[in-house]
Order: C-alpha cells, then sequence, then structure tokens
C-alpha cells in the first residue's frame, strides 16, 4: 500500500522537472520556412506604428533597385566555387573561391559608377550570395539569403547592380551560411575612388584575412612588402575580414587616419606610436608618411602580419603594439552630420546579453537582444526621412561588432562620454563588454536590413535582429526551397 | 534505480577528471604551439579552425562541461525520486547545484578571470559530492552481512 503512492510522488517530481524543461525545448524549435517580417515583435521606438505591410499594397524589396536602363560602368563577374585552392603564400587550403582566387578579385570602381557584378555558382551545394559590406546599396541589392533574394544556388546565377555613390574601402562576402563561407574565403575587396582621383598618395590594399588560423594580407603570410618612395604618402587600406578585431599600429612613421568604415575623417590630426582598433567587419584607410631619408616603415596588421612599405626593400625591426590608442571618439575635428540626432524620430534600444536556454532544440548559453533570444527578438520599424537614435548596452560577457546592413550610423557617445572629434561614422562598430554605445542614423534606405553581430558565429547563434522601413516586404523566406540560410 | 543513481553519481565525478585532463591537454598543447612561433590573437580565438590539434581538449571541455555534465546532474536528480538512496535527492540537489554554479563560473570567467580559480575550486567539490551521492548508493550486501556485522558489535 506504501509502494503506489511513494511511486506517484516520485513521477510527479520527476515530470516536475522535466515538464518545463520540455516546454521550453519544443517551444524553441524554429519553423522549416519563415519571413523575417513575422519574427519577434515590432518595435517602433516611440514612431508612429504604421501599418507593416504585408505585401498588400505595400513596396515589394524587389523594386528597390538601381534604374534598370542605366548601362554599367563597372561590369565583373565573380565565378562561386567550393573547392581545394592554393593561397598566394602557397599555403593549400579547403574553402570557396571566386574566379579561382581567395580572397576573390578586387572590384575598383570611381565614386558614381554604375557597378554591375554577375555572380554564377559553380559548385557551392549550400548555395551563394554576396553582401556589399559597407556599401549602402539599394534594398534589392543587399545578397542576404532569406530576407533581399533567395541564395544562388549550383548552376545558377543572379546579378547585382548600384551605384557606387561613395569613395572608400568596402569588402563584400557571402551572406548565405555566412559564418562558414566568409571563414573560408568567399570573400574580397571592393574599392570606391574619389572623382577626380587624388592621385597623390600610393595606394595599398591590406585585406587581412585567417585562413585556417593562418593570417594572412591579400591570401600572403607573414610580411607584405610594398616598394615605396622617400617622402611620398601612401594610402594603407586595412579590412578586418575576420569575426574579432584588430589592432593596426604603425612602426618608423607617423599616420593619419583618413577613413573609417569607408567615410573620410575630418582633419585627421598626424599621430605616432598609437594603436588603432579595427572592427570584425570594419576598415580603416592609414595614410602614411615615408620618412625623407628612405628608412622603411611597417604597419602591423593584428601582431603576425604586416605590410612594409620599403623604398629598398629592406624591412625594419617589429615594433612591440604602442599601449596608446587613436580613440575615434575625440579623434579629428567636428563637421556637420546633416541631420538632427538630438531631435530624433524614433529612439531603439539594442540590449545585447545573454541566458541559458534553448535554439532550435539545442540547450546552451544564447545571445538575448533585448530580453529576447532568437527569434522572439524586436524588429525595428522606421519611416523613410526619420531620424533614428539607437542605444547599444553589450553587457553579454563577450565583444559584439555590430553591423547593420545599409546605412552608415554616427557615433554619439560612448559610455555617457559625447564624441568631440570628427564625425565617426559606421558601418561595423566594435562593442566591447560592458560598454555603451548611443549611435543615430538617418533612415534614408527603404528596405529590410539585418543588424547583427559580425562575428558570424554568433550571428548564427541568433544574435541579429532587423530594421523594416514601414510599408516595405520582402517576398522572400528563410528556409523554403532554396534553404535559405544567412547566417 | 538504485544502480542507475550510482552510475550517474560516478559518471559525473569521472567527467570532473576528463574535464581536468581535457583543460590541461589543451593548455599544454598551446604552450608547445607558441614555443614553436604560434600567435594567439582574437583573430585565432574567433576563427573557426584549430590552430593546434591538442585544443580539441578546450572544445571538449566545453561539450562537456556546458551540456553533458548538466544533463548528468539533471538525470541524477530524476533518478534520485526512484531510487530510494537515503538524502539520495538532496545529494542530487546539491552536485545539480554545483553544477549550475560551476557552468555559470565557467562562462564568466573570461569577464572575471580571478573566477577561473573559483571555477577550479569548485570542480573539486563536484567530485567530492558526486562521490559521496554514489556512496550512498552502494549496493547493500546481503542482509545478513549487515545482522552479522551488527551481532558482532553488539556487547554481550
Amino acid at each position: 500500500m506504501r509502494r503506489r503512492p511513494r511511486v506517484l510522488l516520485s513521477t510527479g517530481a520527476a515530470l516536475a522537472v522535466l515538464g518545463p524543461l520540455g516546454w521550453f525545448w519544443q517551444d524553441s524549435h524554429l519553423p522549416g520556412t519563415w519571413s523575417v517580417m513575422d519574427m519577434g515583435y515590432t518595435d517602433t521606438g516611440g514612431g508612429a506604428p504604421e501599418a507593416h505591410a504585408h505585401g498588400d499594397g505595400g513596396v515589394d524589396l524587389r523594386t528597390l533597385t538601381a534604374d534598370p536602363d542605366r548601362p554599367a560602368d563597372v561590369s565583373v563577374t565573380l565565378i562561386a566555387r567550393q573547392e581545394r585552392f592554393r593561397l598566394a603564400s602557397g599555403r593549400t587550403v579547403d574553402g570557396f573561391t571566386l574566379d579561382g582566387t581567395s580572397p576573390g578579385p578586387t572590384i575598383r570602381a570611381t565614386v558614381g559608377d554604375l557597378v554591375e557584378v554577375r555572380l554564377v555558382n559553380i559548385s557551392v551545394p549550400d548555395g551563394v550570395t554576396i553582401h556589399w559590406h559597407g556599401v549602402d546599396v539599394p534594398g534589392a541589392e543587399d545578397g542576404v539569403a532569406g530576407v533581399t533574394q533567395d541564395a544562388v544556388a549550383q548552376g545558377a546565377e543572379h546579378v547585382y547592380r548600384f551605384v557606387a555613390d561613395r569613395p572608400g574601402t568596402y569588402w563584400y562576402h557571402s551572406h548565405q551560411h555566412s559564418a562558414e563561407q566568409v571563414a573560408g574565403g568567399l570573400l574580397g575587396a571592393l574599392v570606391v575612388d574619389p572623382s577626380p582621383s587624388p592621385g597623390s598618395a600610393a595606394d595599398v590594399l591590406a585585406l587581412v584575412h585567417h585562413y585556417g588560423g593562418v593570417a594572412t594580407v591579400d591570401g600572403r603570410e607573414g610580411d607584405v612588402v610594398v616598394p615605396a618612395t622617400p617622402g611620398t604618402r601612401v594610402r594603407v587600406r586595412v579590412v578586418d575580414t575576420d569575426n574579432g578585431p584588430m589592432w593596426v599600429w604603425v612602426g618608423g612613421s607617423p599616420f593619419e587616419v583618413a577613413a573609417v568604415d569607408g567615410t573620410d575623417v575630418h582633419e585627421p590630426s598626424r599621430v605616432r606610436d598609437r594603436a588603432l582598433l579595427v572592427a570584425a567587419g570594419g576598415r580603416a584607410d592609414l595614410l602614411v608618411t615615408m620618412p625623407e631619408d628612405g628608412s622603411p616603415v611597417r604597419v602591423h596588421l593584428g601582431g603576425r602580419t604586416g605590410v612594409v612599405l620599403s623604398p629598398s626593400g629592406r624591412a625594419p625591426a617589429p615594433v612591440p603594439r604602442p599601449s596608446a590608442t587613436v580613440d575615434l571618439l575625440s579623434y579629428g575635428t567636428p563637421a556637420p552630420l546633416g541631420f538632427d540626432p538630438d531631435a530624433p524620430d524614433r529612439r531603439f534600444d539594442y540590449d545585447i546579453d545573454r541566458r541559458p536556454g534553448f535554439l532550435d532544440g539545442r540547450p546552451g548559453l544564447w545571445w538575448t537582444v533585448d530580453g529576447h533570444a532568437y527569434p522572439d527578438g524586436p524588429m525595428f520599424l522606421v519611416s523613410e526621412g526619420d531620424v533614428v537614435r539607437m542605444r547599444i548596452v553589450n553587457t553579454s560577457g563577450e565583444r559584439h561588432p555590430m553591423h547593420l546592413h545599409g546605412h552608415h550610423a554616427v557615433v554619439l557617445s560612448r559610455d555617457g562620454v559625447p564624441a568631440t572629434g570628427s564625425p565617426w561614422w559606421v558601418d561595423s562598430l566594435d562593442v566591447a563588454d560592458g560598454e555603451t554605445y548611443e549611435i543615430a542614423f538617418l533612415a534614408d534606405n527603404p528596405g529590410v536590413w539585418v543588424d547583427h553581430c559580425h562575428n558570424l558565429p554568433h550571428a548564427e547563434q541568433g544574435l541579429i535582429v532587423h530594421l523594416a522601413y514601414a510599408g516595405v516586404s520582402t517576398p522572400f523566406l528563410i528556409g523554403g526551397p532554396t534553404r535559405n540560410v544567412p547566417e | 534505480m538504485r544502480t542507475t543513481y550510482r552510475v550517474l553519481a560516478y559518471l559525473i565525478a569521472l567527467e570532473v577528471v576528463v574535464q581536468a585532463a581535457a583543460l590541461a591537454l589543451a593548455f599544454a598543447g598551446l604552450v608547445h604551439w607558441v614555443d614553436g612561433g604560434g600567435v594567439l590573437d582574437s583573430g585565432v580565438i574567433e576563427g573557426d579552425s584549430d590552430p593546434f590539434p591538442e585544443i580539441v581538449g578546450l572544445i571538449m571541455h566545453g561539450i562537456n562541461g556546458g551540456i553533458v555534465v548538466p544533463v548528468l546532474a539533471l538525470l541524477l536528480l530524476i533518478s534520485s525520486f526512484f531510487a530510494r538512496v537515503p538524502r539520495g535527492t538532496v545529494w542530487a540537489l546539491v552536485v545539480l547545484g554545483l553544477v549550475v554554479l560551476q557552468v555559470m563560473l565557467g562562462y564568466s570567467l573570461a569577464d572575471v578571470p580571478g573566477l577561473g580559480a573559483v571555477h577550479g575550486a569548485n570542480a573539486l567539490l563536484v567530485f567530492t559530492a558526486a562521490f559521496l551521492a554514489a556512496r550512498r548508493a552502494r549496493v547493500r550486501r546481503p542482509a545478513a552481512d549487515d545482522v552479522a556485522a551488527a551481532t558482532a558489535d553488539t556487547p554481550v
């Protein structure tokens, strides 16, 4: 008689433990196919809650293109393959190539050019896309699988068209299975020259990428030696294509930070013995003045690689990273922003944290945005012309390079300290653990734009939300028959 | 169920040993790799590839500690409801509590490196608690032995 109640009690206790866990597990499963428009909840940021169109009478994202009748000024075909290939350094890597190489070919345009890129997928079974990192392209051209297009399947192709309207250093990479494909080398540089060309400075591209844990500059390992004339100025275009930030410093010469994330710094001052942190996904153009006496200069890129600018071919001794830094919050001098961030139409919070739970049935410690784990995070809703202020707070225990597609935002403050230097325009902002940034941007590019961490495995783990324009909708689906997996 | 409880508890204790070994292996691999000219920076840490083979120890440590051990501790608690181990549920809760603390410490130590020392010390508490829990669930010898022992101790 005593046994029966005991078994019931034991079973009840077991159910009390397992029941909630099972419920959370079940609840975390993602549907096979879904639209980003239906994810999470809408945050209007205090602005008007306009009807969020679902195709009826709204603007279809596919119509947000460059002028279809305008002929291209720059035409490029990129052939994507998954294969074993050889880096410029001679090392063999299993990964992805564009036109047989990784990094892919550097696309060079002059400001105002219409760039047309035909992407052909020869042998990438998961499909590919190209995202134009840092270029505020029209809504249909952003290259995010399942949001702005379907992944380009093996044997298929896709054409991107956009006007390169701002001079600067950019890069491109796949946004389908991006954590895997970007690490594997499906990327390249895009440089937009000003017009007329300044002509005075020599120009060196320094695209940094780790292949299988090996640091490379444009696919080469160790020091990349570039000839330079004494007394001249050299623009070194640094691109961090990895998942972590990179310290950059210069031994043997003073330098200026001429541009950040494809935007010129206003009146940059010349600095010496200072290090600059380039965010993952971010870019910085350093303007180096070669010494008159012909001595070489080393631009250190993250401690293991560098560009050596040398009239003689001789390399200088490496110097340790200076402890002093270039703080972009106070670097350069102020200039007009073009809008008033103190009179915003919308204010959003992007609070990054993490908590234990399930994501698609997998237990773990998952990222949250404003307290919600993927896919329940906020959708930030804006209208065209809105001035938007966003506060990013990172209490997640790790660093996050935050990347908003389709827009450049200006940094207003960090940890309550207002920006006093040149307008610090970013598309990739490194937010360390414990930091708070206030940024602002003008909602001037209708579309549906993801806003995610560019430490791509973090995005894969759910650190991704999106910014949507009222009345704009996308017909594309995550998952679906073309198996769109943007991260 | 008593056997299940005992095996689970011993498995958790064994996992603590595995965790220590895996971490030491990874650290030794790192030292060896740096000796050979390797440089560890965030590009490598955030990268998706293995700079040296012993890093598998670090990956194992993460999977074991983040998933396997918590699942074992949870199963221990559930088995305790059925196992009729004296104070078995209390001990299972102690083990689970220490494991939860251990996981939280593990995820926080990049923030506050000092917590790494607590994480290391708490590992021994997990081991001890799991071991004691397992010992409580020893299969009793046939009753005669107990009786004989008791009889022997009984003052005549």
